[in-house]
């Protein structure tokens, strides 16, 4: 029983960690919680979606339409909406991120309605082992969130645009200085952040199912592990993906599943207690 | 046509009462508070259950939903010790989504989605069917003229100056001498009581109260009133509060007009027209339409503008 529910945990966080790893790159530079990461999410279902099932491309093809076509979505919010607003307070962008978040999903029921979808795939029988099931989709996520932890890891530390990025986030004005353009390294962020949050969309499609409220149900397990893992640290979210994941599956044995969306809210509260700055995060500078 | 009136005129009340709790607690004293449906949900159903299952006159039920709004906002403020502005509001959002879960689940007690239904009203054997809606509305309309007048005292007091003094730099505020995790409690309970007084009053309104009506949606419309009104300003947000409830009940009557959209994509057109308006109305008019007199908020904050890490730090 508990053998099943730790694999679970693991999909669950594998489901969570693209996203928090973005969630966190977006606020080293934008500096406020973007409540739309759910609905770029979504955006990313339903990419993926029209081209599967829509214009009958195979999954893997749609998937990378799913992730191109989010990285402009989502690039587009920024040049749209955030960009224009640099400089405001962090709660009037948070409320800003929030209505751009109910625009989208609204756009989206406005086409396609509130009726849960699904992808056009044979039916596969689970794998079993000593009596706990794994799809084989499952394990793909997986495999594809592990590549893509060391992806970034390898984007961050080796390239040039990497190194560029973690200096824009760390202080943008030296990052000027210094003679990076940061105009487009913020481009470029968005960019990724938004292919990341378009695959995942696609998972969340395999896993979850599609309609236009799956990215706000994990909008709060993204929050609560880019927090614990301490924001702006793709690492941490890395780290702190795992312990909501699995927080959330093992939540399963003391409280009725219906409470698993509240596990990541415990878990910001307490920890934000305890341990403002995350996990694996610096402590701020205070004045 | 007058009956439609009239009820849109009191829900336009729940929502004045609600916005001028959040201007109390954002406005005025810069705490976040995306929780606003989960203390409207605890004022809702406190009443409905002590009236329910209890059988509690309907006067102290209503003042019970204060008490537990009161508490529940204490204990939240609590949390604004050690937090950011923006981490409190995740966390509000989490204590008003936990609120709904618990409605939603322990339908034994709330009855869950099936809706919890409460025949008591306040002075109902009084009055005939007829114009008992208008004593009503009159009922809600004396609530919010009772909790303008005490927000307005307090803005107006020295310690409405202390909490500007404490919104916009806590730091100094607390140099200064002034209590700050105090007054951050005391404002956070308050607002939390008129909640909870707005969402009693609505429950015995509506006789019906299902945890779907709790969404966090509520508190987008209430910051969308606050904000359009004019952060800090008790008059403007009055204004505010029936421009969205004219937007959102306004555009219902556009089905009569446009036939070739249904009632699900009417509404999504509705939402998507407050998100426009409202990122519209923060780009345009960052200080609302009436903005707040003399105290200048866009000056003081864009100092922030290029530390906002270091400035928000607490």
């Amino acid at each position: 029983m508990s053998g099943q529910l730790i694999i679970n945990g693991i999909v669950n966080a594998s489901l969570i960690a693209p996203p928090a790893i973005a969630f966190s790159l977006l606020f080293g530079i934008l500096r406020f919680p973007n409540f739309a990461i759910g609905a770029y999410v979504t955006v990313g279902a339903f990419i993926a979606y029209a081209l599967n099932v829509g214009a009958g491309m195979p999954l893997w093809v749609a998937g990378l339409g799913a992730m191109a076509g989010t990285a402009v979505v989502v690039w587009l919010s920024d040049v749209l909406v955030f960009k224009p607003m640099r400089g405001h307070t962090p709660v009037t962008l948070l409320v800003v991120s929030i209505a751009l978040a109910l625009i989208i999903e609204h756009v989206i029921r406005l086409f396609y309605g509130a009726d849960v979808r699904g992808f056009d795939l044979p039916l596969e029988r689970p794998i079993k082992f000593a009596g706990m099931r794994i799809t084989g989709e499952q394990i793909d996520i997986i495999i594809m969130t592990i590549v893509i932890g060391i992806a970034i890891h390898l984007l961050l530390q080796y390239t040039r645009i990497g190194k560029a990025m973690r200096a824009t986030a760390d202080n943008e004005v030296l990052a000027e200085v210094r003679g990076i353009n940061t105009s487009y390294v913020i481009a470029f962020t968005w960019l990724v952040c938004g292919a990341l949050f378009g695959l995942t969309g696609v998972f969340a499609g395999l896993d979850l199912v599609i309609e236009p409220l799956v990215g706000w149900y994990l909008t709060i397990p993204i929050f609560a592990a880019a927090i614990l893992g301490g924001i702006g640290s793709p690492y941490g979210a890395m780290l702190g993906s795992l312990l909501v994941g699995l927080a959330e599956e093992l939540t399963v044995l003391v409280l009725p599943s219906s409470y698993k969306i509240g596990v990541g809210f415990v878990i910001i509260a307490v920890l934000l207690l305890i341990r403002p700055h995350g996990l694996l995060g610096q402590p701020e500078i205070k004045k | 046509m007058s009956a439609y009136l009239i009820s849109m005129a009191t829900f336009v009340g729940f929502f004045m009462i609600l916005a001028l709790a959040l201007n109390l607690q954002w406005g005025m004293t810069g705490m976040v508070n995306f929780g606003i449906a989960g203390f409207y949900a605890l004022g809702a159903y406190t009443s409905g259950l002590l009236s329910v299952k209890l059988g509690w006159p309907v006067g102290i039920t209503i003042a019970m939903s204060c008490v537990t709004g009161l508490i529940a906002g204490g204990l939240v403020a609590l949390l604004s010790m050690r937090l950011r502005e923006d981490y409190l509001a995740i966390v509000t959002l989490g204590f008003g989504e936990i609120v709904r879960l618990i409605a939603l689940n322990e339908d034994q007690i709330t009855e869950g989605p099936r809706g919890l239904k409460i025949d008591a009203r306040p002075f109902a054997d009084m009055f005939d069917r007829e114009t008992y809606p208008l004593v009503y509305l009159g009922l809600v309309a004396l609530a919010v003229a009772v909790v303008f007048v005490i927000v307005e005292c307090i803005r107006r007091s020295p310690m409405g100056r202390t909490l500007r003094a404490i919104r916009e730099d806590d730091v100094v505020a607390e140099v200064l001498g002034k209590n700050v995790l105090r007054h951050r409690i005391q404002v956070f309970a308050l607002g939390g009581a008129f909640m909870g007084l707005a969402g009693a009053l609505y429950a015995h309104y509506v006789q019906n109260i299902s945890p779907e009506v709790f969404m966090p949606m509520v508190a987008i419309f209430i910051w969308m009133s606050v904000i359009v009104g004019g952060a800090g300003n008790n008059w403007g947000l009055l204004l505010g509060a029936g421009v969205v409830m004219t937007i959102l009940e306004g555009s219902r009557f556009m089905g009569d007009f446009i036939d070739f959209l249904d009632a699900e994509q009417l509404s999504a057109i509705r939402i998507i027209v407050i998100g426009v308006l409202l990122i519209a109305i923060l780009r345009v008019r960052p200080r609302g339409l009436i903005p707040e007199p003399k105290f200048s908020f866009a000056a003081a904050s864009t100092d922030q503008e290029r530390q906002p890490s270091i400035e928000n730090a607490k």
